[in-house]
């Protein structure tokens, strides 16, 4: 058991240096560099960069070094504990990420929460009544949640809390306390605005989750040994939670890994929509704006996140599932 | 008899529909043109004589003064106030301003709204004077080859240390001559290419020195070039910085080590990082600064927070000091569509930049319920132009081709600029050639407004058969001359922008078939379409053209200027422009004439140059370098959402960057009402 999380350990480490040179090539594959897209964004204000200043920029950044060269500075500082500064931001890297850090967390694992305490429930209902009107009504209303792009379905319901419920738009704090220190009314009116983003990010995740759970239900259901409990007199609802759902939590455990790093890029467009201060919309004009360090900082840390996830998961089956734990150790 | 009720109920649901549209488009058209106010706005007041004799402040400043922690009032001030009337009436104390920024690329927002401004001299509310601002005077000697600036007695930077004629040589010496600071001269510190001098004169009289006569200079303080003051201080540009401050960080005052030392630990990669850092009016909120409003929160955090500055040397007619304003609240909003939203939503106090014209019927909607009112704001510009890029050759025959003035008068009359300005202006604009607005001191005439730029399909298609394109093919688009078929020219757009190119492009494509010519639409990433114009890819190329109703202070788009522009006339013009002929490519005899008298303009008198501006405009819409499409429209940052108890609001401002809009409607003046 040991050998094996420590082999699993050896390869994440691994894993994740080959993300950190990958996500630092692939930012700079776009034509052009943090000074020309800086240039553009002044001729869209209608402000004018002389090319002598644009040749000075890239002097003053060093933009103008080898690509290794950046790379292995960068690595460097990340020894040091500096993971480089923002040229858009200018601010160090460290500071533009983390206050929104582990609010994309917060999120993240709302919408999580949220998926399962919908899924689940919603999944095994679904499979017990097979094709009754609940089951029907909760299939449908999945794909929807499925098939709409979450961005939309962000802005509408943004309009309509506008409309209907005069409720603030965006955000995930009222103005005043956007900036106010800590307190539990600040925590409190995270509670109140977490609701509309976490379902958002949720619904979609909760589709697949719906019917992920219904199908490998079913699967178990239909087993003798279901059988065999009921027949032996053990109540309903224990027959069916006390092995089947076990087993078919088996792929929830599984996808642990990428879900959440799924949740936080594919939140995106979302946090941009509603104005959530979270990582997504900050990668995205990193990557805009080809602001490497921060963009490469971000795609590390989401590398990072992926692969301590997936260590997490491999445990957790292993947990769950005697028999992955005798088949590979 | 089903299908018939559902056909029969399914028409009367369209022309319903369509009623509705067209009523909604009417009104809004209707509505638009009512939306215009007249031009009006506060007013300098030069005369010493007229100036107030004694001063009030803000309550909270008055409670500072009374607890021993600030000097009082009239100390702060001086004896050179900068008196204001406000356009309507002496406002009151108090408040808070709301408004949203999109991150820390958007700095031109504060310098807009809340820099006071702090030019040295600026512009009054039309546009077109320059009047004194932060200098308290302006005197020409030697025929123009000096400058006098008379700064104000007894006025202070934000912390209380004076401002005078020190930090004018501080900057001149320290920081321009600096090579790690600029390397590269700027073009506003000399005249023909011969750059001139900072000297001090006195405490508070400054000279700038020239080798030729510079007549231009007042326009080059007034505008927002080089010389326009801290907005420019993290290019290490501006005319003055706060001596007594930056000196910390500079070489010439602190040993390179100790400087390393101190950038190393606040994780600057260089001194000259951490100089442009602490020189930043936005980002660093230490900085002294002589605006209305002075940074607290910084721009590159969520909320970006502006106070009055206590020093403020802007005062009204009453005396009272100005701003009346206490603070402004910028809050971040990463998407363009959240922050029309919020302003839809009533969440703005006054909001004019990233407003989408397109969204102009709800905003009306949403007016009552959010206690906002709508105004437009058309600039004196043209607001969307499509450049032809003159020196392309990667394909000979249609380098040639845009290089044939009736070629390009011919595509220029195949557009249906009614219908362009119907859709995506709302019928708010001005169709026409890319002249400025009539009222504008180099407006050539009222005829070159219409001069090919009408839609004249006919014509269009007996000029282009003439130039050698009489050849079709089956689906009637012209064949080229040299015999490889079908002609084909892309334009490149960007898409994001205040005015929607790329659908725009897409209607012309449709409407230039009628003229047998094939567009193909390009939309490409910002930093995509700057290699492409500096490698000379581009063909044509669709931008807008604001900021040249000041044509000698902001040429970019009249014609090839700038090498690092998202769309361009001729990279290789500009090489030879700039170079004095050494590199690039020699324009053709109009564009040279236009480039000569454009530079000619900088050193003779104002008649001459309003002359001089006036050819360069004909010459502009003769040729045709450039078709202007849709003009004098509120497109950019034209749309107005005002709440209705502000105060001192003009009903119509000077819509242009140049006049750092609303800057030039000086909203120190505005105030809470109740």
């Amino acid at each position: 058991m040991l050998a094996y999380i420590g082999r699993r350990a050896l390869l994440a480490v691994f894993t994740v240096w080959a993300i950190s040179v990958l996500s630092f090539v692939i930012i700079q594959l776009p034509p052009g560099d943090y000074v020309s897209s800086y240039i553009a964004q002044m001729a869209s204000m209608g402000s004018v960069v002389s090319d002598e200043e644009a040749q000075n920029l890239r002097i003053q950044y060093g933009l103008g070094q080898p690509i290794y060269v950046q790379y292995w500075k960068w690595m460097k500082q990340i020894a040091e504990g500096n993971f480089g500064f923002s040229m858009e931001w200018r601010r160090p890297v460290t500071e533009v990420i983390g206050e929104r850090l582990w609010l994309t967390v917060v999120v993240a694992v709302a919408a999580l929460l949220l998926t399962w305490v919908l899924a689940l429930p919603i999944g095994i209902y679904s499979a017990v009544r097979q094709y009754s009107l609940g089951d029907y009504l909760a299939t449908f209303i999945g794909f929807i949640g499925l098939a709409v792009p979450n961005f939309l379905l962000a802005l509408v319901l943004l309009y309509l809390g506008f409309t209907l419920f005069d409720a603030h738009i965006g955000g995930l704090f009222s103005p005043e306390l956007q900036d106010a220190p800590w307190s539990l009314a600040r925590a409190w009116d995270l509670c109140k605005h977490l609701p509309i983003p976490a379902l958002i990010l949720g619904l979609a995740g909760t589709a697949q989750q719906i019917r992920i759970m219904r199908a490998n239900l079913l699967d178990e259901l239909r087993r003798p040994y279901v059988v065999t409990a009921r027949s032996k007199g053990l109540s309903e609802p224990r027959v069916i939670v006390k092995y089947p759902v076990r087993m078919a939590l088996n792929p929830f455990a599984s996808t642990i890994g990428y879900t959440l790093p799924f949740i936080v890029s594919g939140s995106i467009i979302v946090s941009l929509v509603l104005g959530l201060p979270t990582v997504g919309p900050l990668l995205l004009r990193a990557l805009i704006s080809q602001d490497m360090f921060l963009a490469g900082t971000i795609v590390l840390l989401l590398g990072v996140m992926t692969v301590i996830g997936t260590l997490i998961s491999d445990i957790l089956l292993v947990w769950i599932d005697p028999r992955i734990r005798l088949e590979d150790t | 008899m089903k299908t018939r009720t559902f056909r029969f109920k399914l028409t009367i649901a369209l022309v319903a529909g369509a009623l509705t549209c067209g009523a909604a488009a009417a009104i809004a058209q209707n509505a638009g043109k009512s939306l215009i106010g007249k031009l009006e706005g506060p007013e300098v007041v030069t005369d010493p004589a007229k100036f107030p004799k004694t001063f009030k402040e803000a309550p909270q400043l008055a409670a500072l003064v009374k607890a021993g922690k600030l000097p009082p009032v009239a100390e702060r001030i001086g004896q050179d106030p900068l008196v204001i009337k406000p356009l309507h009436e002496v406002g009151k104390y108090g408040g808070m301003w709301r408004a949203g920024f999109t991150g820390p690329a958007d700095f031109w927002n504060g310098f807009r709204c809340c820099s006071g401004p702090d030019h040295l001299m600026f512009w009054d509310y039309t546009g077109d004077k320059v009047v004194p601002n932060l200098a308290k005077g302006l005197e020409m000697q030697d025929g123009g080859r000096a400058w006098l600036i008379h700064l104000r007695r007894g006025m202070k930077w934000s912390d209380g240390k004076p401002f005078t004629a020190d930090d004018f040589v501080f900057w001149f010496e320290d920081v321009y001559q600096n090579k790690d600071l600029v390397p590269v001269p700027s073009a506003a510190m000399a005249i023909n290419g011969k750059p001139g001098v900072v000297e001090k004169v006195d405490t508070y009289t400054v000279r700038f020195k020239f080798p030729e006569p510079y007549t231009m200079f007042p326009d080059v303080l007034a505008g927002s070039t080089d010389l326009a003051g801290q907005m420019q201080g993290w290019r290490a540009l501006g005319g003055f910085a706060p001596a007594h401050y930056m000196k910390q960080f500079h070489p010439k005052y602190v040993s390179q080590a100790e400087l390393d030392r101190k950038a190393k630990e606040a994780k600057f990669d260089s001194w000259v990082r951490m100089f442009l850092f602490k020189n930043d009016w936005a980002l660093n909120p230490e900085l002294p600064v002589l605006s209305a409003w002075k940074t607290v929160t910084p721009i590159n955090t969520p909320t970006w927070t502006l106070e009055r500055n206590p020093y403020s040397i802007f005062v009204d007619t009453a005396g009272n000091q100005l701003p009346y304003i206490d603070k402004v609240v910028l809050t971040l909003a990463e998407n363009l569509e959240v922050i029309n939203l919020r302003a839809i939503a009533g969440e703005y106090d006054y909001a004019s930049r990233h407003m989408d014209l397109g969204k102009l019927p709800v905003f009306l909607e949403n007016q009552k319920r959010g206690n906002y009112k709508v105004y437009l704001d058309p600039g004196d510009y043209c607001d969307l132009i499509i450049k032809f890029n003159l020196n392309y050759d990667a394909d000979p025959e249609i380098g040639k081709l845009f290089n044939t003035a009736d070629f390009r008068r011919a595509l220029s009359l195949g557009i249906d600029r009614d219908q362009i300005n119907e859709t995506f202006w709302l019928g708010t604009g001005t169709p026409g050639s890319m002249v400025p607005v009539d009222t504008n001191k180099y407006n050539p005439g009222p005829q070159y407004r219409k001069l090919w730029a009408t839609y004249d399909v006919k014509k269009a298609n007996e000029m282009l058969d003439k130039i050698g394109l009489a050849k079709k093919d089956a689906e009637g688009y012209r064949l080229r001359a040299d015999g490889k078929g079908r002609l084909r020219i892309e334009i490149m757009t960007l898409g994001g922008q205040f005015v929607q190119y790329t659908q725009i492009s897409e209607m012309i494509r449709e409407q230039w078939k009628k003229i047998g010519i094939d567009l193909t639409v390009q939309e490409v990433e910002r930093s995509l379409a700057l290699q492409r114009t500096a490698n000379n890819e581009q063909q044509l190329a669709a931008w807008n053209n604001d900021g040249s109703e000041h044509l000698f202070t902001f040429p970019v788009h009249v014609f090839p200027f700038v090498l690092a522009d998202v769309a361009t006339s001729g990279p290789l013009y500009v090489k030879w422009f700039h170079s004095a002929g050494a590199q690039g490519k020699e324009p053709e005899p109009r564009m040279k004439e236009l480039m000569e008298k454009w530079k000619k303009a900088f050193g003779v008198s104002e008649k001459e140059r309003i002359q001089l501006g006036k050819d360069i405009w004909r010459i502009e819409a003769e040729e045709v370098y450039i078709i202007g499409v849709v003009g004098q429209g509120p497109a950019s940052m034209g749309v107005r959402v005002v709440k209705t108890n502000l105060g001192n609001i003009p009903s119509r401002m000077y819509n242009s960057p140049d006049g750092k809009t609303p800057g030039i409607s000086r909203p120190v003046t505005f105030y809470w009402k109740n």
